[in-house]
């Protein structure tokens, strides 16, 4: 628009501030009135929710007829639930779980975009077929899962028979690390999709001439990726970690599904674990007590991503 | 200047639109509506799949035949009674008036009436109509002096087995549970059949209700007399070796802890499996043409029991009672059905034409019904043993029992160690400052 001399706009470094005009100010209260209604849903979707959830765990919770019986015990629930040896063991398998799969995600999703970058014909069709795994409803794929590793009538067991390479029919989700390690399987094969397609639009804003340049100047495949592309993709790679991480923690639905949190309790998490309280024991004050430190943890771990990366989200480095 | 002005309306129009819309809703079910005589009211059963098709219709038809006045739509709950009690209890704990009366299981009581889940029937109906049950379960039913369901049908576990694979192999019908055993591994080897003895081992609900028929054969509790866990006696470590054992000699497939009961009738059914442990409804769902292959070769008897100690198995209590949802807006039309489920005529039906065992005494005790229903002939030889349910926090229990029990079965942990873990989980499961 037009430059005005308030510094009102940081511009990158060694430019000169921008002023804002009476003009730029009317747009800006326009423009706040127009989100406004939008603004109050989210803040009653989300913010009364999480406010509510981290009021209730500081109190002690009885359901009665009414409604709840709120009395107010300080951080008691916490004390609860940080001695309970189920909580550390539902967050070992969750952090486990969180770390392992958004490793092998954004390693497999860098991958598949720098193969779909390529301007090969079929690249939509490719692209399409791709991002069905992702578009499925997840408890409707973990069901489907459930059939490939049932232990006596999946089609897995069936196949790895078939080519000799198990003898017997393997119980995959009843035995302790298999079950852990098919759950990933199935994850990544749904959530790789989210990745690549993140990281395509990063390798998308990437300018030809860079490589052209690079090229020139004698650069291999390998340094060409490393100093060229990996760079400038760090903004999507910390955007696409951020996304996965918040997801990661909210793991539920497969588990449920798939496993039931079993055997045993060895695939029950964090989530999980919450919705047990909850709702199933009706424990309202250690649940969401557990649900708010599993929020608290989601933040500090978003943020460690953010700064590994060196980067905030949608800044471009020049 | 004005297009922006006019989209500022627009979108002022739309919030404001949006806002009433969402409002009202909760207004005009708050404004009084004038009632019709002949308006029916329509009443709202959250119900389960009880043995198959049929049953939940005609008892509505029955009752909508007496009362016309009342319709009852069913809600479909799912198969596993653990996510059914969480779906319930969150709606129900929201103030949700819907559903109007629930299909409960028997051990909800304890939770239900401490947490105001469920209206006690005892302040809207007389004492007479609690001396219809059959002795037991109204009592099993209550809480703290008040009782929160209406018993509609017990249930029991049952041995049902293959007449066909038995007398083919010349081998009696067993007695214990080392026959048992003995028996699916002959079965296997002789490839007669895929899997000897299938039953519920995966971590759910219904894995304490099969735990609690072995301990009970072995001589243990889960607590003792003075509400002190108890399940790291040596009669639970015979109990659930004998479970692991079953596993490891192959007389059960490793994937029993997988199964619940729709997988583990589906094996039976399919007549993939000689043994079976499961409710009164298997009776009727093997005999079913088009689900099941194995109709006309199937018996049932009483569990067995350890050798050693004579006469028949324990039998975990199981069923299921009507409760009403305390804040439901037809109260009276709700009592109403409860009445007619629970009365002469529709435990009758239910118990001759659908083989689940009636709790309406009379009907019980009926001779006529004994000659239609093989499981009710023999559940009167059963020794009934029920699951420590009695408590606010019986969830927590049961978890307790079932996540460590189902642990063994998949070879985690040792039998000691995973009924050290079930003992000490079950000492903080007893209290409401616990997770």
């Amino acid at each position: 628009m037009a430059a005005s001399t308030d510094c009102l706009i940081k511009g990158m470094e060694g430019e000169t501030c921008m002023r804002v005009s009476k003009l730029d100010r009317q747009y800006a209260m326009a423009g706040y009135i127009m989100m406004a209604p939008a603004l109050l849903v989210i803040a009653l979707v989300t913010i009364f929710p999480i406010g509510y959830s981290i009021w209730m765990s500081l109190n002690t919770i009885q359901s009665t007829f009414t409604g709840f019986s709120f009395t107010f015990s300080g951080l008691t629930n916490y004390a609860i639930v940080f001695a309970n040896q189920q909580f550390w063991q539902a967050l070992e398998f969750t952090v486990f779980y969180a770390i392992v799969t958004v490793a092998v995600e954004l390693v497999l999703g860098l991958l598949v975009a720098l193969a779909l970058n390529q301007p090969i014909r079929g690249r939509g069709v490719a692209v399409a077929v791709m991002l069905i795994p992702w578009t499925l409803i997840t408890v409707i794929s973990a069901q489907m899962w459930a059939y490939i590793y049932n232990g006596i009538y999946g089609v897995l067991n069936y196949l790895l028979m078939q080519l000799h390479i198990i003898g017997a029919p393997v119980l995959w989700l009843g035995t302790a690390g298999l079950a852990t390690f098919a759950m990933m399987v199935a994850d990544i094969w749904k959530t790789t999709p989210f990745v690549t397609m993140i990281l395509l639009a990063g390798l998308q804003l990437i300018p030809e001439d860079l490589y052209e340049a690079a090229k020139i100047d004698g650069a291999s495949v390998w340094k060409r990726f490393w100093h060229v592309t990996f760079p400038l993709l760090r903004p999507s790679l910390g955007l696409a970690t951020l996304f996965r991480i918040l997801q990661a923690f909210g793991l539920f639905d497969l588990p449920f599904v798939l496993t039931g949190g079993g055997p045993g309790t060895s695939t029950t998490s964090i989530a999980m674990l919450a919705y047990r309280a909850i709702f199933n024991d009706g424990d309202y004050g250690p649940g969401t007590a557990v649900a708010v430190t599993t929020v608290g943890i989601v933040i500090i771990l978003a943020l460690a991503s953010l700064k590994a990366l060196r980067t905030q989200v949608g800044e471009v480095e020049s | 200047m004005k297009k922006n002005r006019m989209a500022l309306l627009a979108v002022l129009a739309t919030g404001m639109f949006a806002v009433t819309a969402c409002a009202s809703p909760s207004q005009s079910a708050a404004a009084p509506m004038v009632k019709k005589a002949s308006a029916p009211v329509t009443i709202t059963w959250s119900s389960g799949t009880v043995t198959g098709t049929g049953l939940r219709k005609t008892m509505i038809q029955l009752f909508e035949k007496e009362n016309p006045g009342i319709k009852v739509q069913i809600l479909q709950q799912p198969t596993n009674t653990d996510t059914t009690r969480a779906t319930l209890s969150t709606q129900i704990s929201g103030g949700s008036t819907s559903p109007d009366v629930f299909m409960g299981d028997v051990i909800w009581p304890g939770q239900f009436g401490s947490q105001h889940l469920a209206l006690p029937l005892n302040k809207y109906l007389p004492k007479s109509f609690f001396s219809r049950f059959a002795p037991g379960l109204v009592d099993g039913a209550s809480y703290q002096g008040n009782v929160y369901g209406a018993p509609w049908y017990a249930d029991a576990g049952f041995l049902y087995y293959r007449k066909d694979l038995l007398q083919a192999a010349h081998l009696p019908v067993p007695t214990t549970w080392e026959q048992v055993q003995a028996d699916s591994l002959k079965l296997v080897k002789m490839h007669k059949v895929k899997y000897g003895f299938v039953w519920e081992g995966s971590d759910y609900e219904g894995l304490t209700c099969d735990w609690m028929e072995y301990l009970s054969d072995a001589g243990g509790q889960v607590f003792n007399a003075k509400g002190q866990p108890v399940m790291d006696s040596s009669a639970a470590v015979k109990a659930l070796s004998f479970m692991r054992g079953l596993i490891t000699s192959g007389a059960s497939p490793a994937a029993v802890t997988t199964f619940q009961e729709p997988q583990a009738m589906n094996a039976f059914d399919q007549g993939d499996a000689a043994f079976l442990r499961n409710w009164d409804y298997a009776w009727s769902n093997s005999q079913t043409p088009n689900q099941s292959r194995v109709v006309g070769k199937v018996g049932v008897v009483p569990l067995p029991t350890f050798a050693g100690q004579g006469g028949t198995g324990h039998a975990c209590i199981g069923g299921w009672d009507i409760y009403i949802n305390p804040h439901s807006k037809h109260i009276a039309q709700d009592l109403k059905f409860i009445e007619f489920i629970t009365g002469y005529q529709a435990e009758y039906t239910m118990a001759s034409k659908f083989s689940e065992i009636p709790t309406n005494y009379a009907v019980q005790s009926d001779p006529k019904v004994k000659d239609l229903n093989p499981v009710l002939a023999i559940v009167s030889k059963t020794h009934l043993v029920g699951r420590p349910s009695q408590t606010p926090y019986y969830a927590k229990v049961s978890q307790a029992i079932y996540t460590n029990i189902n642990a063994a079965l998949s070879g985690q942990v040792s039998v000691k160690s995973a009924l050290a873990q079930a003992n000490s989980q079950l000492k903080s499961a007893g209290s409401s400052s616990s997770l």
